[in-house]
Order: C-alpha cells, then sequence, then structure tokens
C-alpha cells in the first residue's frame, strides 16, 4: 500500500473494534457477565470514532480534488461524457492499440501502466505490467495513481469502470470503426495528452502513405476477399470491423461486409458460395502460427485455386493505431501486386 | 442344500463372524436370532457370496460356491431383503419379471421366455398379488411390496431362500402370511430356507432350527425348543423371559418380562 | 395446450405405447425402434435443405436419394454445399445427440438417478480438459484429440467414483455430489487455461465449449459414428442388467448380475461415447438428461427399449437443434449447445414438475 496515503478508513475501524472487543472479551472472563447496557458505551465510542474516521477520510479526497488543477469535462469516443484533468501526466493503457498510438505521439513518459499483451513498441516493455486486456488487476491500477485509463471497446470492461469511477480516476474509451476513427481516436488522445503537435505531424505522414495506396488501386478493379479470423470454428469480419474498412480502401471488397456485427462466426456454407479471388490470413506476431491454413470450407475457392493465399501479420490488423496502416499497405500489396512490385 | 463351515468374515480388524457353521437342508427353516450386531445379516451375505468369508468353506449342493458363477448361484439360492429402492416407475408384474434373470441363456441381454412369463403368473397367484399385477411398484402398500419382493425371489425356483427381516415393518396379517409362504414352499417345493429375524416368537413358530448367534458367535443351535430357554436368553439378551408352550400350537412361547415399566 | 391436457396425452401416448400388457417384448422394441429410425431418416433428409445458403429443394432430395450419383441440376457448389458441409454436419450432429443420450440413459440406470448426466457427473468437462491438452500442446496430430478426450472422461469418470465411496458404497447421491465436485474443479481449470490464450483464441474456444458442430473433419465424423453406435449396441447388449441394477445395487448381485463388471463396462463405453462427442464437437448440454427422460415416460424404464430409443431420439433433437442453430441468425451461426439449453432448460423444468 502507498505509505503517503492516510490510514484508511477501514484499518482505523477494524482497530478500535478490535481493541473494543478485547477489552469487552477480557471484561467478561473476569467478572460475572454483565448486563449489557453497560458494555455498550465502550462500542458506541469505538463506532462514532469509525464514523467520524470515515467522515474525514472522505472530505480530505474531495478537497484534494477540488485544490488541484481545473477539470474539464469531455466526451469519449464512447460517448460518455467524463472529467478529466487539464494536464495529464500519469495514465495507464488497456489496449495494445493505445499503447502504440502513446508511444508514437511520443508520451510514452507519462504511461505507468500497461497490459501484457502491449508488446510494440519495445521501449513499452519497461513500462508496469497491470494484468491482461480482459481481466486486469484494478488494485494495480489504482496503487498506480493514473489520472486517465485508457480502453479500447474491444475489451468488455463495463463493470471495471464503474469501480474506476469511484476512485476518481477517469476511464477514456476508444471506438474506432474505420481507418478515419482511428485517426480521430489519434487527434483526441494527443488532446488529452498535450501532443497536439506531434500527432498532426505522425498523421499527416500516415494520411499521405493512406493516400498513396489508394490513389494507386484506384484504377484496378476491386478484389472480393475473405478474411479469414480463425479457421476453426470459423470467424470473419463484419459489417462493423474496422478491417472491412481497410480492404475497401486498398481496392479490396471483403465478401461479408454486409454481415452484422464486427466477429461473426460464420457459416461454412456461406464461405464455399462466396467463392472469394482472394483470402487473408492474418497471423503471426503474438498468435504465433494458429490460423495459417484456409479453412476447409474455402479449399476450392478461385482464391486457393489461383494462389491468392495471403498471411498478414495479425498485429499490424487486430490493433487500430498507427500501424494499421502498415497493415493497409500489407493488405494492398497483397492484393495488387502489380501495382505495387518494386 | 447350502453348508457353511466354520466361517469367519471380518469387516477389519475384528471379525463381524467367527467361526459359525450351518447347514440348510431341503424341507428346512433355519431362524437366525440375536441382538443387533450379532452378524445375523453378515452371515446371510455371506451364504450367497455377497461377502467373501476370511476363513472357512461355503459348499452349495457339495460343490465350493466360489466355482459357480454369479448366476448359477442366482438360480440356487435367493435372497428376500429389506424392500427395494424405487426410483423409476416399474409395475409388478415387472418387477416380479426381474427374478428370471439368472435362467437368460446370454448375460445382460435376451427376452423373457414363456415359460418365464408362465413361472412369473403362478408366482403372482401363489403370493396373491394377481390383482396388482399391472400396478405400478411404488404404489402399493409396505407389506404388498414385501410380497413383491418375496414373489421375486420365488419366480428364481432357487432351492435355497435367505431371508433378512423378511415381516419387520409388516403387519400381524403379512407377517403370518409372508411366513407362511415361505413354509409352503419348503414344504412342497423341497426348499431350504434361511430367516434372520427379530421376532423370536415367529422364528419359533415356524423353524425347523434356530441359530442364536452373539458378537458373531454361535451361542446355541438346535431345535427351537433346546435353544429358547430362558438360561440361554438371559445370557444372550440379559432380559429375563418365560418360556412356555404355545396353547394353540404347543410351540415355546417366550415372554419376555420387564422391570415395572409403568 | 394447457399443461393437464398436454400431461394426460403423453400419458396416454404411453399407455398405448406401453400396449397395456406392461411388458416389452422383442417385437415391440422392433417395432419401435423400427418408426423411430424412420423417422431419424426424414430428419436428415429434411434438415439438409435447411442451411444459410438456399437449394433448390427438389433437386437437393434427388441428389440425395442418389447416394450423389446424379446431379440433378444442382450446380458444383450447390452439390458441395450439401453432400461436403451439410450432410457431414448432419451426420455428426446424430452421432453426437444419440452418443450423448445413450449415455445420459446408462449413467442413470447405473447410478439410480434420473438427475445422472454426462455434464452433471464432470464427465463432459473432464473430456473437455483433455481435448483442451491436445489441442495446445499436440494440435498437429488429429487422433490426440478424441484419445485424450476418452482419457479425461474416463479419468473423471474413475475420480467422481473413488470420490463418491463411503461406508455404504457410491450411493447415488454422493455419486451426484462427488459429480458436481468435479465438475466445478474442472470447470475452473478450463477457465485458467482460457487466461493463458490471447483474444481471438478465446473468443473461438468459448464457442466451442459450448457446443460447435461446424469444424470436423471426415475422420473425426467416422470415428464419432462409429463409436455411436457401437457404443449403443453394447450398452444395449447389457440392458437387462441395467434394468435389474437400477433397483438397487444389492438385489440386481443378488439375482445373478455381475455387478462390478457392468459398472466396468458401463463407465467406460460411456466415457468412450462422451469423449468422442466432446472432441469432435465441445459440450453439448442437456442432451444425456431430457432426451432419456423423455423416452422413459413415454416407453416405460425398460432399458431393451430405452436405450436404443434414446440414441435415435438424441440424434433426432440434436440434428433439429443445430439447425435451428445454423440457420437462425444466417449467415452467422449459434453454438448448437446453446438452442440445446434453450430447449432443454424449459423442458426439464416441465419434467422435474410432473413428478
Amino acid at each position: 500500500m502507498d505509505s503517503k496515503a492516510v490510514c484508511s478508513p477501514a484499518d482505523a475501524c477494524s482497530f478500535f473494534a478490535k481493541e473494543g472487543r478485547r477489552d469487552f472479551l477480557l471484561k467478561r472472563q473476569l467478572t460475572k457477565p454483565r448486563s449489557p447496557k453497560l458494555s455498550s458505551p465502550r462500542r458506541a465510542v469505538s463506532f462514532a470514532l469509525c464514523l467520524g474516521l470515515l467522515l474525514s477520510a472522505c472530505s480530505t479526497r474531495q478537497n484534494s480534488t477540488v485544490n488541484d488543477a481545473s477539470f474539464h469535462q469531455i466526451t469519449d469516443e464512447a460517448g460518455r461524457n467524463i472529467k478529466v484533468p487539464a494536464t495529464v501526466t500519469r495514465f495507464i493503457s488497456l489496449a495494445p492499440s493505445i499503447t502504440e498510438i502513446v508511444f508514437a505521439i511520443g508520451a510514452g513518459e507519462g504511461l505507468v501502466g500497461r497490459t501484457t499483451f502491449c508488446n510494440y513498441p519495445p521501449e513499452a516493455a519497461k513500462v508496469e505490467a497491470v494484468g491482461d486486456t480482459l481481466k486486469p488487476s484494478i488494485e494495480r491500477i489504482i496503487a498506480l495513481r493514473p489520472q486517465v485509463v485508457f480502453v479500447s471497446t474491444a475489451s468488455q470492461l463495463e463493470a471495471f469502470t464503474t469501480e474506476l469511477d469511484a476512485h476518481n480516476i477517469a476511464v477514456y474509451v476508444t471506438d474506432s470503426h474505420d481507418l478515419d476513427g482511428v485517426f480521430r481516436s489519434i487527434e483526441r488522445i494527443s488532446d488529452l495528452l498535450g501532443r497536439r503537435p506531434q500527432a498532426d505531424e505522425l498523421l499527416k505522414q500516415l494520411r499521405g502513405r493512406v493516400a498513396a495506396v489508394e490513389d494507386k488501386v484506384k484504377p484496378q478493379p476491386p478484389v472480393r476477399v475473405f478474411y479469414q479470423v480463425s479457421d476453426e470454428p470459423l470467424y470473419t469480419i463484419g459489417r462493423d470491423a474496422f478491417i472491412t474498412d481497410l480492404l475497401k480502401r486498398v481496392g479490396g471488397i471483403s465478401v461479408t461486409a454486409d454481415v452484422p456485427g464486427a466477429w461473426p462466426k460464420y457459416s461454412a456454407e456461406s464461405a464455399l458460395a462466396a467463392r472469394p479471388d482472394a483470402i487473408i490470413l492474418p497471423t503471426g506476431g503474438s498468435m504465433g502460427d494458429a490460423n495459417s491454413n484456409v479453412a476447409a470450407p474455402l479449399k476450392r475457392s478461385p482464391a486457393v485455386a489461383n494462389h491468392r493465399v495471403y498471411k498478414v501479420n495479425e498485429d499490424h490488423l487486430s490493433r487500430p493505431g498507427p500501424r494499421s496502416v502498415d497493415g493497409l499497405e500489407e493488405l494492398a500489396r497483397a492484393l495488387h501486386p502489380e501495382v505495387f512490385s518494386k | 442344500m447350502l453348508e457353511a463351515r466354520d466361517i469367519t468374515v471380518r469387516y477389519g480388524p475384528r471379525p463381524a463372524v467367527s467361526g459359525v457353521s450351518l447347514t440348510l437342508a431341503p424341507h428346512q427353516v433355519t431362524a437366525i436370532i440375536g441382538p443387533n450386531g450379532a452378524g445375523k445379516s453378515t452371515m446371510l451375505r455371506t451364504l450367497n457370496g455377497g461377502l467373501e468369508p476370511a476363513a472357512g468353506e461355503l459348499l452349495l449342493d457339495g460343490e465350493r460356491l466360489s466355482s459357480y458363477s454369479r448366476r448359477a448361484i442366482a438360480r440356487r439360492v435367493a435372497v428376500v431383503a429389506q424392500e427395494a429402492d424405487l426410483r423409476f416407475p416399474v409395475t409388478v408384474f415387472e418387477f416380479v419379471l426381474g427374478g428370471r434373470y439368472a435362467w437368460a441363456s446370454t448375460a445382460g441381454w435376451g427376452w423373457e421366455t414363456s415359460r418365464d412369463v408362465e413361472i412369473t403368473r403362478e408366482v403372482l397367484r401363489e403370493t396373491q398379488l394377481e390383482l396388482l399385477s399391472s400396478r405400478l411398484m411404488n404404489e402399493l402398500s409396505g407389506g404388498e411390496r414385501q410380497r413383491a419382493v418375496l414373489a421375486r425371489a420365488l419366480a428364481t425356483e432357487a432351492g435355497v431362500l435367505l431371508l433378512d427381516e423378511p415381516t419387520a415393518n409388516l403387519d400381524l396379517a403379512h407377517q403370518a402370511a409372508i411366513l407362511a409362504l415361505v413354509r409352503s414352499r419348503c414344504n412342497t417345493r423341497g426348499a431350504a430356507a434361511l430367516v434372520v429375524t427379530h421376532d423370536i416368537n415367529l422364528a419359533a413358530e415356524f423353524s425347523n432350527q434356530v441359530l442364536l448367534m452373539k458378537d458373531g458367535r454361535t451361542v446355541a443351535f438346535g431345535r427351537p425348543e433346546e435353544v429358547l430357554t430362558p438360561e440361554i436368553l438371559k445370557e444372550v439378551f440379559a432380559v429375563r423371559v418365560l418360556v412356555d408352550a404355545h396353547p394353540v400350537t404347543g410351540v415355546p412361547r417366550i415372554t419376555p418380562v420387564h422391570e415395572a415399566l409403568r | 395446450m394447457t399443461r393437464a391436457k398436454t400431461t394426460e396425452t403423453t400419458a396416454n401416448v404411453g399407455r398405448v405405447l406401453r400396449l397395456d400388457s406392461s411388458r416389452v417384448t422383442f417385437a415391440k422394441t422392433l417395432v419401435v425402434c423400427g418408426v423411430l429410425l424412420l423417422t431419424l431418416l426424414l430428419i436428415v433428409a429434411l434438415m439438409s435443405l435447411f442451411g444459410s445458403e438456399k437449394l433448390p429443394a427438389r433437386a437437393a432430395l434427388c441428389a440425395l436419394i442418389s447416394f450423389g450419383k446424379a446431379s440433378c441440376g444442382l450446380t458444383a457448389d450447390q452439390d458441395a454445399i450439401l453432400f461436403d458441409i451439410r450432410l457431414p454436419r448432419i451426420l455428426l450432429g446424430a452421432a453426437v445427440g444419440g452418443s450423448l443420450a445413450v449415455a445420459g440413459a446408462s449413467y442413470q440406470s447405473l447410478l439410480r438417478n434420473p438427475l445422472a448426466e454426462p455434464y452433471l457427473l464432470g464427465i463432459s468437462n473432464g473430456a473437455a480438459v483433455g481435448t483442451m491438452i491436445a489441442l495446445v500442446f499436440m494440435g498437429a496430430q488429429e487422433w490426440s484429440r478424441p484419445l485424450l478426450a476418452f482419457s479425461g472422461a474416463l479419468a473423471a469418470t474413475f475420480v467422481v467414483y473413488r470420490l463418491a465411496q463411503g461406508r455404504t458404497g457410491a450411493t447415488p447421491e454422493r455419486l451426484i455430489l462427488a459429480g458436481v465436485i468435479v465438475t466445478t474443479f474442472l470447470s475452473s481449470a478450463i477457465v485458467f487455461v482460457t487466461t493463458l490464450m490471447d483474444a481471438t483464441r478465446i473468443r473461438s474456444f468459448t464457442f466451442w465449449l459450448l457446443g460447435d458442430l461446424s469444424g470436423s473433419t471426415n475422420k473425426l465424423l467416422w470415428l464419432a459414428l462409429f463409436i455411436a453406435v457401437a457404443g449403443t449396441f453394447v450398452l444395449a447388449a447389457h440392458a437387462r442388467s441395467l434394468n435389474l441394477l437400477m433397483l438397487g445395487e444389492r438385489d440386481a448381485f443378488d439375482l445373478g448380475v455381475e455387478v462390478s463388471r457392468v459398472r466396468l463396462v458401463v463407465f467406460i463405453v460411456a466415457s468412450l461415447l462422451v469423449g468422442s462427442s466432446v472432441a469432435s464437437s465441445g459440450s453439448v448440454g442437456y442432451v444425456g438428461l431430457v432426451v432419456p427422460h423423455l423416452v422413459r415416460l413415454s416407453l416405460g424404464s425398460d432399458n431393451r427399449i430405452t436405450v436404443p430409443a434414446a440414441a435415435i431420439c438424441g440424434a433426432i433433437f440434436v440434428v433439429v437443434a443445430d439447425t435451428i442453430a445454423r440457420t437462425v441468425i444466417a449467415p452467422r451461426e449459434l453454438p448448437v449447445g446453446a438452442i440445446t439449453a434453450l430447449i432443454g432448460a424449459p423442458l426439464f423444468v416441465y419434467l422435474l414438475r410432473r413428478r
């Protein structure tokens, strides 16, 4: 526990309760049992002390936040109204994509916590890990005293955000459905962290690369692509996945672009009937060699027949951040090799 | 015919039965009586192969019991125990028909033959359960259920019947009925029967010989008149009894004499 | 239909089927099983007409009847959908449903408890843990999955049985209790392993855990079918012993049943059945509980008829449930275990209230 913090009300209560209880028990052993009325003053005193400590603890906390620098209200990407300090110097990222964004805009020193999956860039390894993306350690997070915790909608953290709210730690949720959304995320995070100029520079480069790709593929006919998230069970991308947008930008069209949801479990029959001309297998990176084979129903598709099965680094595509553009370029090279051959 | 020679059965370090010998001959009803924990039921369970004796020999029709297969034993020795555990709906007919299992040509499969059905019907007549044969077992009263259990044992056509407290929880009428059935089986078909019971008077009435056990040992063995004497009974049960002759049947009648209880 | 009427109708159907002679005969068994088998074949044919892709019904039926030899006007893709994707999946569903129902029926008879079921007894979870170990450490070898699933199921069975041994032997109550303990322990083991996986793996694994018939190679399908049929035959061959065991182990012993041998056979065969089902399709719940119950309600408790009938009815149940799972939000899919639970749980509550 943080030694600078005031003795917590809980500790105080238990201390007094123990003292009161011990005396009470001792007295009972030495004398005959008293009537209940005589022992209650001791209990009442410890109760009053506890209450007093609790109230004072609450009020001191209140005081400390009011005395700090001013706050402002903003809306995060999930539409939530949150209160964040004007200067953010300590924050935690609970998604690999956000960690990558933070370092890309040069805000790495303020990062005091990350998840075990945040493995890029290499500097991130020096930051303390607070658990994985699904069940991070709330105690660790609170102990690090961040001002803001960045969370991605990919993790289910609803219950957890209410707990952090109770400790006056702001939770900022990122939510991007397409590449523009990713760029907006970068802008807004940079605003929060006071790195807007660095972000603008980064985005200029990224946008430039994207435009270059889009220009090259514009004259090409779009390629019908099946993006295989996993082979068994068969998962693919749907309408709300931001990879669907990426594919559109690189001159491809996902055959599952109309399927509701982001990561639907897909029917084998429909995969077969879709007859994609190209298949993308996101694999490697943190995934190892999982998903490196085409799923059975697609084995007789035109994509396989024409050897148009491409493995892409999964880390680039599953993290909506600056490396998404790397992923976009990989996809473009895979789908339109004729335009990108060196 | 079932012979037990010097049987010792252990449940752990202490023997539950030690050195008990018994012969169950055709036409004979043998009763085992004794205090709780005397080893009566243990002895009964050993006689059909349910428990392995630590010492002693069991001979069924002259051959060692261990040389018979499970089904072969079941064809010759039948057990009537306390009420069956009836969690699934089964009719009386199906229940009694189950006794014909040991006569199936294949273990575990097979269908009942017409002979099986015939014998079941006959046994149901004998035990007066004919009218109840299509009712479910758990719709019957306690006495009727016990009759059905006996009927199932009779359906096995076994020559040796082992009955473990068959009259516990039964009213007077049913007690008499059950034992009369057993007696008639022994008389007419030459079966041998062993009845473990707490009811000394019933034992005296229906049995040819009585085995009195205490602490796993034989205290006395012989005809009811020889075994059911006040001295022996006082020694075993620590209760004073009066023994006289039943006014109608002439068999020993045992009346306990308690301290003034009122 | 009101509840009273439904009860009455079921009882009446039951009475008719029991033919009031209150005894199961060979002829009756043959008739009932014949009718059920025919129903299963019809259901298989019918359900193969449904899926996320529309197939012309007449052409599809024509192709089915000709066993795929005549094209009947189906395109190559449609033919592939029908014979390479749909039909194998339906057959796998039948194998899994039959296996689980028969295993459930046997456990219920052996343990004398109508609530005994592979999932409740921890055996499904044992098989799941075995499969997980195979997937994580021996992903390349396909045979490792059913083998380790079977070992896991068997291990769980023996652990449950040892745990349940008391002074009076393993009473049904102790067995259910031991089963619940083992199930919950293994469930936490499964959760622990999932925390070691990454997000995408977790998603697909969670889906599999709920029962997923979509992924299966042909080899696993044939294995599952073979085990389902062979297992049903072996357990049916012990049906008469099971009838007596249902009334108490001691009574069965006295009447000539070799209790320990039958128990061993049932445990091993049931573990095989559960293992092969879980290895190919995860834990499909409620089949082993609800189907034998319904079968017993209509046909009586004689295992010589309920064991084969449960196998066929279990197959029908899962085939229908899976058809719903793969068409209701097409082209997306639901895990079949979700549908069996949706149907099975209320059905089970209804059955409980009837007793």
